[in-house]
C-alpha cells in the first residue's frame, strides 16, 4: 500500500490543489457534513483502544512443544504445484509428497545402492533383459484397498501415456521403446527390457499411484488435472510413511503418519516415530532463517554466511550444526564449440579455434583460482571441484583425477607455446587476432556465481586476454545456449543425480544440454564419439562395481578434453535440534527418516 | 446520474481490453515461458518440455493466446495457473483474505495517524512539533518499506513480544475461535505497523499542506469574523474543505486493498496477493498474472468511480456534467 498510496498521490494532488482554489471562492455552506464526524482530532482518542487490543492480543497460552507432540517443523522454499506424483517436476511438489508415495526400490543415500521399498526381493532374468518384482503383501492404500500389481500397471500406463506430459517415461525407454511390464499374479511384476539396461533400476524408484482411485479420472482424460493442490488432502489415496492432514497455501503442509503404514522397527513398533510433520511455506531465506533461530522450525540448511553465526549461537539456541557432505551438482565454466555459432559462409570466428585448441583451453583451466573462489565466494566451505561427478557419489566418481593446479605463469608459458603471444600487456592469437571474448552467467538470485566471473575475468586479464563479463537472465540464458548459441563462455551449474546416466542429456553428442555443441548429428570429435560409446556401454552393464569404469573414463576424457573447466563444490551444513535423534542428513537425503524421534524428556 | 454511471461503465470496456492487451504483450515480450524454466534440468527431456509447451498452448501466436484468454474471461474462466496447475481463482482466493486483512489494518492506522497529526502540524505551522514531526515524515517517506519490515522483524526475535513473520502460528488449526482471532491480531500487529507507518507519510504531508491552503481562506476569515468559536471553524469548515482530495484517494485505496505489498510480505512471510502476482510474474505464469491484472484494473477503475460519486455527494461545487465534461 504504502508505494501505491503515494504513486496515487501525485495523481491525486492537482485535483487537490484546483479544489483548494475553489475554495477561495466557495461559499460558506450551512449545509451538514457527511464526512466529518468520523474524523478529525477526537479520533486521537481511539488510540489507546487499538493499542490495548493490539497488546491483548499476546496469546497466553501453553507453547507449541515440538517434542511433546512428537511433531517436527521444516520450512520449504515455494507452495507445491501439485500434488499429484506422476506430473511432478518442481522440487517443492516433490517435497510435499514425498512422504506420501513410493516406489518399488529406493536408494540408500549412505550406500547409494538400491534396496527393496514396495517390491521385496527381484530376481534379473539371464539374459539381463527381465526384472520380476515380488510385492509386499502388506501394504494397504489408505482408503483400506491393499497395494497389488495391478497399481504398478497402471501407473507405468500412465507414465507412457504421450497425453500425460511427466519427466518419468524418459527414464524408462530404452533406444526409444518403453519397456513392458506384465503380471502374473496380483504380488509379482515382470518387466521387460529391449536390452539389459542398469539405469532402469533407479527409474524404478517412480512412484506407484493408486489404480482403483484413479483410474477413472485417467479414461476420462482428466488425470492432467487431478490431485491438483485444490483437491482437499482427504482425498489424496497414499501409502507412505505420512498423509497430508492440511494444506493451507502460502503456509503450511500439515502430516500426519499413516496409521497403517508398513514399514514397522525391529520389534513391531509402530513406524515413522515421528507422529507428524509440519512444513512452514516460506518464500523468503532470510525469514526461514529467523524463523529457525525463534524456534519455530526444528531443522535448517544455513547458507554458508549463516553457518558460523549459528555455530556461535549453537549452545543457546541448543542446535547442533552438523556438516551434510559435498554439494552433488556441478558448477563449471563452458565455452562454445558450435560452429554453427562462429562458422558462416566458410569464415570461421577466431573463437571458434581458441575454443577448439586444447592448448588454450588447458592453459586457461591453470587460470582458474579454486582456492580464490572459495575463501572469497564460499567464505571457505567449499572444495575444488575436478569431475562432473560429485564425491558424494560413491559408486561412479572418479577420485584418479589430477586437477589443473591455479598458476598464471604456467598459463603464460602454455599460451605462448600455443602462438598466443603477449605484446604490450595485449595477447594475440597465432593469426594476430586479439584475444577477446564475453564471459557471462545467470543474473540475480545467485550472487555468488557473478562474483566467481570476476575472480575468473580478472585472472584473465592478467594473461592479456579481454574478458567482457555481462550477465543475464536465467530464461534468456537459456534461450541462448537452445537456439541462437549466441555465447562464448559461461559459468553454469547443474543438478547432480546419483545415476550417472540421467547426465546423458549432457554428455551425450546428441543430446539438446550438450552445451558446447548441442544436438550434433553425428560426434564432431573422436572423444565424444568415444563419450557415446561408453555411455551405451557403461548402460548395459548391470553391477554398479563393473559399471564405474565406463564412467570413470568419461570423467577422464572430460578432464582431458576441457569442453567445461570444474569450479567449486559447495560443502552443505545442516542446523538441527539437539533434541532430535536419529537424525542422519546426506546430501542425498536423510538417511531412514522413519526413525527420527524427540528425545523424551 | 444513472446516466453518468452506465457511461463510465461502459468507457471501462475499452480501458480494461487496452490494460489486458498490453499487459499480455508485455508478457510475451519477455524472452522464454513458463516451461524455458526447466530446459536446464538434464532430467527432464526436450520432448516433455515441448509437450508441456503444448499443452500449456504456448506454442500459439500472441493474437491466438490473447483471444483465447479474452473469451475464456467472458465466460468467467480465468483459466488454470501454469504453476500451480489449478484455478487461478482459488489462487488469488487463497490469499486474498490475509491481503484484505492486512490492507484495511495498515490503512486504518495509516489513516487514523496521518489525519489528526496533519492537521496538529498544521496549526502549528513552523513550531517545534511540526518540524519534528515534518523530519519524521521524510523519514517515514524515504525508508523502504522493505526495511522497515526488516527492523520489526529483528524487534519481534529479539523482545519475543510478537511473532517472527508469518499470517499465524503454526498450531492455529488446533486453536478455539477466539485464539484464532487473537492469534491473527497478534500477527497482525508488526506488518500492519510497517506499512501503516510507511503509508501515513505522505498522507500527513498532504492533510498538512490542504490545511494550510485552506486556513487563511477568505471564508475561514468569514467564519471567525462570525464569532464562531475556533474549534467550530476548524472542524466545520477548515478541515471538511481540506478533506476533499481524501475522498478521492479513498476511492483508490479500493484497489490498494488487493494489490498487496510483495517486498513486505517476503520479509514478514506473509503470502499475500503481491507475491503471488510477483512470483507469476517472474515465472511467467501467465494465467495468473492476467487474472490479478484484470481484478486490480476493476477495483481501480471501480473505486474510481465511487470516489467521483463520494465527491459528488460531499462536494456541492461538484456535480455530473462537471465530472463527465472531464
Amino acid at each position: 500500500m504504502p508505494d501505491a498510496s503515494r504513486r496515487r498521490l501525485n495523481r491525486v494532488l492537482p485535483r487537490a490543489l484546483d479544489d483548494t482554489r475553489d475554495c477561495h471562492t466557495g461559499v460558506l455552506r450551512s449545509r451538514p457534513s457527511r464526512v466529518l464526524p468520523l474524523m478529525g482530532l477526537p479520533l486521537m482518542r481511539l488510540w489507546p483502544c487499538v493499542l490495548l487490543l493490539a497488546c491483548g492480543c499476546r496469546v497466553n497460552r501453553p507453547p507449541n512443544d515440538h517434542a511433546a507432540t512428537q511433531t517436527l517443523y521444516s520450512s520449504m522454499g515455494s507452495d507445491p504445484g501439485t500434488f499429484n506424483p506422476i506430473l511432478v517436476t518442481d522440487s517443492a511438489s516433490a517435497d510435499a509428497i514425498g512422504d506420501l508415495f513410493e516406489g518399488l526400490v529406493k536408494q540408500n543415500p549412505k550406500t547409494n545402492l538400491i534396496e527393496p521399498d514396495l517390491a521385496s526381493t527381484w530376481t534379473l532374468g539371464p539374459d539381463g533383459r527381465t526384472i520380476t518384482f515380488h510385492l509386499r503383501h502388506d501394504v494397504r492404500w489408505s482408503d483400506g484397498v491393499p497395494f497389488t500389481a495391478a497399481d504398478v500397471l497402471f501407473t507405468l500406463r500412465v507414465i507412457f501415456d504421450p497425453n500425460v506430459p511427466n519427466s518419468i517415461s524418459f527414464a524408462l525407454t530404452i533406444d526409444g521403446s518403453p519397456i513392458t511390464a506384465e503380471a502374473p499374479d496380483p504380488y509379482t511384476v515382470v518387466m521387460h527390457l529391449k536390452r539389459p539396461f542398469a539405469p532402469l533400476m533407479s527409474s524404478i524408484q517412480f512412484p506407484i499411484i493408486p489404480a482403483h482411485t484413479l483410474s477413472h479420472a485417467y479414461s476420462s482424460g482428466q488425470f492432467n488435472r487431478t490431485w491438483g493442490i485444490d483437491t482437499p488432502p482427504a482425498q489424496l489415496v497414499s501409502l507412505g510413511a505420512y498423509r497430508i492432514v492440511r494444506y493451507v497455501p502460502g503456509q503450511q503442509i500439515a502430516f500426519r503418519r499413516y496409521a497403517d503404514y508398513w514399514m514397522h522397527d525391529p520389534n513391531g513398533g509402530r513406524l515413522p516415530r515421528l507422529h507428524g510433520q509440519v512444513l512452514l511455506i516460506n518464500t523468503d531465506a532470510n525469514s526461514r532463517y529467523l524463523q529457525f533461530v525463534a524456534g519455530l522450525t526444528d531443522v535448517y540448511s544455513p547458507r554458508p554466511e549463516e553457518v558460523f553465526t549459528l555455530e556461535q549461537q549453537a549452545a543457546r539456541l541448543g542446535i547442533t550444526i552438523a556438516p551434510v557432505g559435498i554439494d552433488t551438482g556441478s558448477l563449471f565454466f563452458a565455452f562454445n564449440r558450435n560452429p554453427r555459432h562462429y562458422i558462416h559462409n566458410g569464415v570461421i570466428d577466431p573463437r571458434y579455434k581458441w575454443f577448439t585448441d586444447i592448448n588454450f583451453v588447458r592453459a586457461l583451466a591453470h587460470a582458474v583460482d579454486k582456492q580464490g573462489m572459495i575463501n572469497l565466494c564460499f567464505r571457505g566451505l567449499a572444495i575444488p571441484a575436478v569431475s562432473d561427478v560429485s564425491p558424494e557419489n560413491k559408486l561412479y566418481y572418479n577420485p584418479n583425477l589430477k586437477d589443473y593446479d591455479y598458476n598464471l605463469a604456467l598459463a603464460a608459458h602454455l599460451l605462448d607455446e600455443a602462438g598466443y603471444k603477449l605484446r604490450d600487456g595485449v595477447r594475440y592469437d597465432p593469426a594476430g587476432h586479439r584475444v577477446e571474448f564475453e564471459l557471462t552467467t545467470t543474473a540475480g538470485d545467485e550472487a555468488l556465481r557473478g562474483e566467481m566471473c570476476v575472480i575468473f575475468k580478472q585472472d584473465l586479464e592478467k594473461l592479456g586476454i579481454k574478458v567482457d563479463y555481462r550477465p543475464q537472465e536465467f530464461i534468456s540464458l537459456v534461450k541462448r545456449l537452445e537456439k541462437s548459441f549466441d555465447w562464448d563462455c559461461m559459468l553454469m551449474g547443474f543438478t547432480g543425480s546419483l545415476e550417472p546416466n540421467d547426465g546423458a542429456n549432457f554428455l551425450r553428442s546428441s543430446g539438446n544440454l550438450h552445451l558446447w555443441n548441442p544436438s550434433e548429428p553425428t560426434p564432431a570429435t573422436p572423444w565424444e564419439a568415444e563419450i557415446d560409446r561408453l555411455l551405451d556401454e557403461g548402460a548395459a552393464v548391470m553391477d554398479p562395481q563393473a559399471r564405474a569404469p565406463y564412467y570413470w573414463r568419461i570423467q577422464e576424457i572430460l578432464h582431458d578434453q576441457l569442453p567445461i573447466i570444474e569450479t567449486v563444490r559447495a560443502r552443505r551444513f545442516i542446523a538441527y535440534k539437539n533434541s532430535l535423534q536419529n537424525y542422519v542428513p546426506t546430501v542425498w537425503g536423510l538417511y531412514r527418516p522413519e526413525m527420527i524421534e524427540f528425545r523424551a524428556d | 446520474m444513472a446516466r453518468f454511471i452506465v457511461r463510465r461503465l461502459l468507457l471501462m470496456i475499452p480501458l480494461i481490453i487496452g490494460i489486458t492487451f498490453i499487459t499480455f504483450c508485455a508478457m510475451a515480450l519477455v524472452p522464454g515461458n513458463f516451461v524455458s524454466n526447466l530446459a536446464m534440468d538434464p532430467r527432464i527431456p526436450e520432448a516433455v518440455i515441448k509437450q508441456m509447451e503444448a499443452q500449456f498452448g504456448l506454442d500459439q501466436p500472441l493474437l491466438v493466446r490473447y483471444g483465447r484468454w479474452l473469451w475464456a474471461v467472458l465466460h468467467l474462466d480465468f483459466g488454470i495457473s501454469l504453476q500451480y496447475r489449478t484455478n487461478v481463482t482459488f489462487l488469488i482466493a487463497s490469499r486474498a483474505f490475509n491481503t484484505v486483512l492486512l490492507s484495511l489494518a495498515s490503512m486504518l492506522l495509516s489513516w487514523l495517524l496521518a489525519i489528526p497529526i496533519g492537521v496538529i502540524v498544521a496549526m502549528r505551522q513552523n513550531s517545534i512539533v511540526d518540524r519534528i514531526l515534518s523530519v519524521a515524515c521524510f523519514l517515514g517517506m524515504s525508508v523502504p518499506a522493505f526495511f522497515l519490515a526488516f527492523l520489526a522483524m529483528d524487534f519481534a526475535l529479539r523482545t519475543g513480544w510478537f511473532p517472527v513473520g508469518g499470517t499465524f502460528s503454526p498450531d492455529y488449526a488446533s486453536l478455539d475461535t477466539w485464539s484464532k482471532v487473537a492469534d491473527r491480531i497478534n500477527h497482525l500487529v508488526l506488518p500492519a505497523a510497517v506499512l501503516g507507518l510507511a503509508g501515513m507519510a505522505s498522507l500527513m504531508r498532504l492533510m498538512r499542506s490542504q490545511i494550510l491552503e485552506i486556513k487563511n481562506a477568505e471564508f475561514v476569515r468569514t467564519a471567525r469574523a462570525k464569532g464562531l468559536p475556533e474549534s467550530r471553524v476548524l472542524y466545520k469548515h477548515v478541515l471538511r474543505n481540506a478533506l476533499n482530495p481524501f475522498v478521492t484517494m479513498a476511492g483508490y485505496a479500493l484497489a490498494d486493498l488487493l494489490s498487496g505489498a510483495a517486498l513486505v510480505e517476503a520479509v514478514m512471510n506473509l503470502q499475500g496477493l503481491g507475491l503471488l502476482l510477483l512470483n507469476a510474474v517472474r515465472s511467467l505464469d501467465v494465467p495468473l498474472v492476467m487474472a490479478s491484472v484484470l481484478m486490480g484494473t476493476i477495483l481501480l477503475l471501480v473505486g474510481n468511480l465511487l470516489a467521483d460519486l463520494a465527491l459528488v455527494a460531499v462536494d456541492p461545487r461538484v456535480d455530473f456534467a462537471t465530472l463527465a465534461a472531464q
